[in-house]
């Protein structure tokens, strides 16, 4: 998967635990992973220990397709003081191609690209103090990695 | 067959009452609840011996006294035989304490019981207020980094919903102006002033698509309901309400389901309202009225449609046609909604089961729904992840 690296630290740092540990290392290297279990074979996302479809504890981790589409979007113009320097800010609802729903930032989206059933990636925001997931619309405007990256800091961070 | 009912209920009008920690004198829930309780076993008619379970909703943590129950115990001095306790579960946090009530009456341990909730949050900033409610809705480590806020899913809502069913944004917002009508009449609503569609439409952007009018403003409220047998309903000689069917479905899911599903279904709303309309031995069409916890617009409409109150695709356009104002064949949130009566979240549902007695028992004035007879309460948390329905009867003495 994609990364963007971008200056600052993460406004809500996620704990991880022991086991959520794999996820967060696996980002942080542009890995997308999560837990299979292996008695019904059911996906699942957060990656958990314990399968919620079936219960059994013979979970495996697999590299997944960071591939979807957008199930649902908002742009938040009011928001808990942690997150007020970045906003407004878009978050969105991603179905996997998988068969797994996921909830994240949009970042470098823009009027064409922002909707409803459109493809979109997910990729890795590189924060200095680790990773978070987020999304890109996949028919995005073709300029260079650094580009990317400065419209990315632009999203997060320089809007006030 | 002794069915619980509601004999009584009392409750401040929904407002800013949260003093600062640097007031001069300062504004404390057991003082405002206290009144109240006692307003509410005098409309009940009834004796403060009579009661004999207290069940409360918990307050916010900013309510300094804690184990807030047990104190009430203390600072109205009843001795109780049947339980004392609190319950918490988000936004259906006082649905819990009222339904708790009900089940202290089924159980036979009490033959009065009062469901006290008191919200206490408007010295708070906004953003401050949201630091922690982020942690409410969503995983904490997989969703609250990305910043969602409690009526961020709402909003994601109403972006699907007017995508799939090509619903324009003006029908969204036509509920507001409807509920604000209502709560016009409602002498406990915190905004009463008529609104105008252009009004909501103008106001700055909350969540989009939803504007300030079309979410639920912050505000303080208190309510009590006193719950009852039914034998003791009856002996009291005056009207009363009766709950008649309950339904409730967690889908287990918390804001979102990790297997991809139709969110704007509210399953849980689907499964609970099944539920009770079977065991109150009734169908949707015999229903008059329903409070429903709706915080935003969008919310009214997808709950109204789950539980058949209105079609598919068409909760807005009902709204908008007339269909569910007062008047209309099914109105929906009489009391004016979480828009507009406003909504102190932790006492919200018992407000809502305050207007569903208030209209069974002909008292609600100007906004009476004519021959009400049948009301449904609907209550949830998350995002519509769980709701919680009473259907209540009208009973004559």
């Amino acid at each position: 998967m994609k990364c963007f690296p971008t200056a600052g630290v993460r406004p809500y740092p996620p704990r991880v635990t022991s086991f959520t540990a794999k996820f967060w290392q696996s980002l942080q290297h542009g890995q997308l992973v999560t837990t299979r279990c292996g008695a019904c074979n059911a996906l699942t996302f957060p990656p958990k220990p314990v399968c919620p479809h079936c219960w059994a504890d013979k979970q495996e981790w697999t590299t997944i397709s960071p591939n979807g589409v957008l199930y649902s979007y908002t742009r938040i113009h009011a928001a808990p003081a942690q997150f007020s320097q970045a906003l407004p800010y878009e978050v969105g609802i991603v179905d996997l191609k998988e068969n797994l729903r996921v909830a994240c930032r949009l970042v470098n989206t823009s009027k064409e690209t922002l909707r409803l059933d459109a493809d979109v990636e997910l990729v890795a925001i590189q924060y200095e103090d680790g990773p978070l997931l987020a999304a890109i619309p996949l028919q995005i405007r073709r300029s260079t990695d650094i580009k990317f990256l400065t419209d990315i800091s632009d999203m997060l961070y320089m809007k006030s | 067959m002794n069915r619980p009912a509601i004999i009584g209920s009392s409750a401040l009008p929904v407002g800013r009452y949260q003093t600062p920690d640097d007031a001069e004198h300062h504004v404390v829930e057991h003082e405002l609840l206290a009144k109240l309780v006692v307003d509410a076993i005098a409309s009940a008619g009834v004796d403060k011996s009579d009661v004999s379970s207290i069940i409360c909703a918990q307050p916010r943590s900013y309510t300094r006294q804690k184990y807030f129950s047990t104190f009430m115990a203390n600072y109205l001095r009843l001795q109780c035989e049947g339980i004392v306790m609190e319950t918490f579960g988000n936004g259906l946090t006082a649905a819990l304490a009222f339904d708790k009530a009900l089940d202290e009456i089924l159980l036979g341990r009490a033959k009065v019981v009062l469901a006290l909730a008191i919200n206490m949050e408007t010295s708070t900033p906004s953003s401050e207020h949201m630091k922690d409610s982020l942690r409410t809705t969503g995983d904490v480590d997989f969703h609250a980094p990305s910043g969602f806020t409690p009526i961020s899913w709402y909003a994601m809502d109403a972006m699907r919903y007017m995508h799939e069913y090509n619903v324009p944004r003006t029908a969204l917002a036509s509920v507001a102006v409807k509920n604000r009508r209502h709560a016009s009449l409602n002498p406990l609503a915190q905004y009463r002033d008529p609104i105008t569609l252009e009004d909501v439409l103008k106001q700055r952007t909350i969540v989009e698509p939803l504007g300030l009018y079309e979410v639920p403003p912050r505000g303080d409220g208190a309510c009590v309901v006193v719950i009852a047998s039914e034998d003791v309903a009856k002996s009291l000689k005056k009207p009363y309400s009766v709950v008649r069917g309950r339904g409730f479905f967690h889908e287990g899911a918390h804001q979102i389901n990790e297997v991809p599903n139709s969110m704007i279904d509210f399953v849980a709303a689907q499964r609970a309202s099944a539920t009770a309309y079977a065991n109150a031995g009734v169908t949707v069409a015999d229903i008059d009225f329903a409070e429903i916890y709706a915080p935003c617009t969008i919310v009214e409409v997808l709950a109204s449609e789950a539980i058949g109150l209105t079609t598919r695709g068409r909760g807005a356009f009902s709204a908008e046609e007339g269909v569910t104002t007062l008047g209309g064949a099914i109105p929906i949130s009489t009391s004016g909604g979480l828009t507009s009566r406003g909504h102190p979240p932790y006492a919200t549902p018992l407000y809502n089961a305050y207007e569903v007695n208030e209209q069974l028992c002909s008292m609600a004035g100007e906004r009476q729904v004519a021959d009400a007879r049948l009301g449904l309460l609907m209550n949830e948390l998350g995002n519509y992840n769980a709701a919680l329905i009473h259907i209540l009867e009208a009973m004559s003495p």
